[in-house]
């Protein structure tokens, strides 16, 4: 049977784009462009193939702001069909993040909700119980495989000792892994397609104290010789010494 | 102070009542049976019998916290207990610091350190924040004085039905133990890779350990040997990685390692920012190289 189903995306910057001031020590993200993070791509994934199976329709939610059209259209490429951009993200805040979400979520019909369980740049790991609190729907966390039967789902999840099989019906928030899927690299076509479909934009309306304050943003200190050798033999033998000293 | 705690990994559980000694009193809550967690010096240890059921443990600590006159929760940032603590939080509407590997106390305010820009930065906040999900690593293991008394809780069920549950097989690995690591990545290309490397792992003395794709995804090697963010944190005398790109979720787990070395057919690839020495090649032909010298 179709279903209904949401995505939750994030714009994140490129981090392998991100240098260090040599004299504040901090890590610039001004200029870098922002890509889906790569939670929210096997997310997309992972919404997407359910609706090849399955029919239905995906949407795609992104709190963030106006630079985030771009990562709505690397969500639209890789198949998905309607896209909200909320804008007025400032920052990472999960409680807050989770209440402009839920509060959209809850405008638009869904049987499910799919996000990452835990994201590339924050890696705070808490949208997706925070989102299932806020919407009083059932968490399916951190699965490796979903299934689905009329309004029954059933997902493998793993955690570090064993794997688990679960099983809820709809709605439902579910959580992927990483190992879920291989996100796909849509053909030129579709990213053309893409770069033409609308955006459904709006402002946040919710306002949220936060008790948090930054003292300081350093990067960590890495203070490696980085001695690289294009000529093999030379290496080897450097490199042949140094293990044999630590044997 | 008074310290409520959560974790279902028995090594991180040590480390934080290790932590905590002498900052507070502090409870255990754990799914974990291990006799050996109740000799941290905790007032009492709850152990939590049921299906692991993450919105039925958040209601038990929900409970626990509120009438057991806690200031602080500390949940260990395992897959489990990152579920946990984000419901536990939306539950309460109670503020949660992620991920944390330091915590000072002030008056009235925290100071906690954690990654951001996922390890590329290290931010240092103060907050009012009650709740934290803790990384492995916050401190060393060090056993405390008695036995702390026990009692049971039982999980709830909820919607979500538990049908079944495996478990992967533990081998015991020690990482943490090796003086030369030798790490292999997504370029090691194919499973019979490891063979190939082996005779050169055996040659130092070293141990095998790979990246996240490696060891989740492919299988090419045990799980309990990925290094990185999401899984150990290891600090060798010489950590090899051969066909690693260096993404810096597995930078985070083998930063602390004396010297690194990096094989890889990118001369671009960030791993030769993290190295000391780094090849550019084939990691097929340069090992051998490598073994030659030997
Ligand atoms: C929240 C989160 C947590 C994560 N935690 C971890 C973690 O704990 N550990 C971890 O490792 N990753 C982790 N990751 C994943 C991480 O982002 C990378 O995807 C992963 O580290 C990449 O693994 P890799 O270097 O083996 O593969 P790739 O990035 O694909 O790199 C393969 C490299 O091999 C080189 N190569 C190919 N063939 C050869 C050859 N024949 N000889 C030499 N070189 C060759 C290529 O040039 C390339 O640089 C995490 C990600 C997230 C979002
Ligand atoms: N600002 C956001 N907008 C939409 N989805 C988000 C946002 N932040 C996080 N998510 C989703 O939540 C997942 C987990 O993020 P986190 O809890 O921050 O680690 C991500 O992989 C995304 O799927």
């Amino acid at each position: 049977m179709p279903y209904d189903i949401i995505v939750l995306i994030k714009q994140i910057p490129d981090l392998e784009l991100v240098k260090v001031d040599q004299t504040t020590g901090e890590p610039i993200t001004e200029g870098v462009p922002f890509k889906l993070e790569n939670l929210s791509k096997n997310s997309v994934e992972a919404a997407v193939r359910i609706k090849e199976k399955n029919g239905g329709k995906v949407s795609a939610i992104l709190f963030g702001n106006e630079r985030g059209t771009q990562v709505m259209k690397e969500a639209y490429a890789m198949g998905v069909d309607d896209g909200y951009l909320i804008t007025g993200y400032t920052g990472n805040n999960p409680t807050l993040t989770a209440k402009v979400l839920a509060q959209k979520i809850k405008q638009l019909h869904y049987d499910l909700v799919v996000l990452g369980n835990q994201s590339a740049d924050s890696m705070s790991g808490l949208l997706p119980g925070l989102v299932a609190t806020e919407l009083n729907v059932p968490l399916l966390p951190n699965v490796i495989s979903i299934d689905t039967a009329e309004k029954i789902v059933k997902a493998s999840t793993a955690t570090e000792k064993e794997v688990i099989k679960l099983e809820t019906s709809m709605p439902v928030v579910i959580s992927v892994t990483q190992e879920t899927n291989e996100p796909r690299f849509p053909p030129v076509l579709q990213i053309i397609k893409a770069g033409k479909k609308a955006i459904n934009t709006e402002q946040s309306s919710i306002k949220l104290d936060s008790t948090f304050r930054t003292i300081s943003r350093k990067a960590p200190k890495s203070d490696r010789k980085r001695l690289t050798f294009e000529d093999v033999d030379k290496g080897a033998q450097e490199v042949a010494k140094v293990l044999k000293e630590a044997m | 102070m008074k310290f409520l705690i959560f974790s279902d990994s028995e090594d991180s559980a040590k480390q934080v009542m290790t932590f905590l000694r002498g900052k507070g009193d502090f409870v255990l809550s754990s799914t974990e049976r291990n006799e050996s967690i109740s000799k941290y010096g905790a007032q009492k240890v709850l152990l939590l019998e049921g299906k692991p059921d993450p919105k039925g443990i958040a209601s038990i600590l929900s409970d626990e916290f509120s009438n057991g006159g806690y200031d602080y929760i500390l949940i260990a940032s395992t897959v489990l207990g990152r579920d946990i603590a984000s419901l536990f939080s939306g539950q309460k509407s109670l503020e949660v610091t992620p991920e944390i590997f330091d915590l000072k106390f002030n008056e009235t305010t925290v100071i906690t350190k954690r990654y951001g820009l996922g390890g590329k930065a290290v931010l240092e906040e103060e907050s009012k924040s009650k709740v934290f999900t803790f990384l492995t690593g916050i401190s060393e293991d060090v056993p405390g004085d008695g036995v702390s008394p026990k009692e049971t809780r039982s999980i709830p069920e909820g919607a979500v039905k538990i049908l079944e549950i495996e478990m992967k097989k533990e081998k015991e690995v020690n990482l943490e133990k090796a003086n030369i690591i030798v790490a292999v990545g997504r370029g090691l290309g194919k499973k019979e890779g490891i063979q190939q490397i082996d005779p050169f792992v055996k040659a130092v003395k070293g141990e095998f350990a790979g990246s996240r794709p490696v060891c989740l995804d492919y299988h090419w090697l045990s799980e309990d040997r990925q290094v990185g963010y999401s899984g150990r944190t290891v600090k060798p005398k010489v950590y090899v990685a051969l066909g690693i790109s260096g993404q810096i979720q597995h930078i985070a787990g083998m930063r602390g390692s004396k010297v690194v070395v990096a094989v890889n057919k990118d001369k671009n690839a960030p791993i030769f920012q993290e190295a000391d020495y780094g090849i550019v090649g084939d990691l097929y032909q340069v090992v051998p190289k490598i073994m030659s010298h030997l």
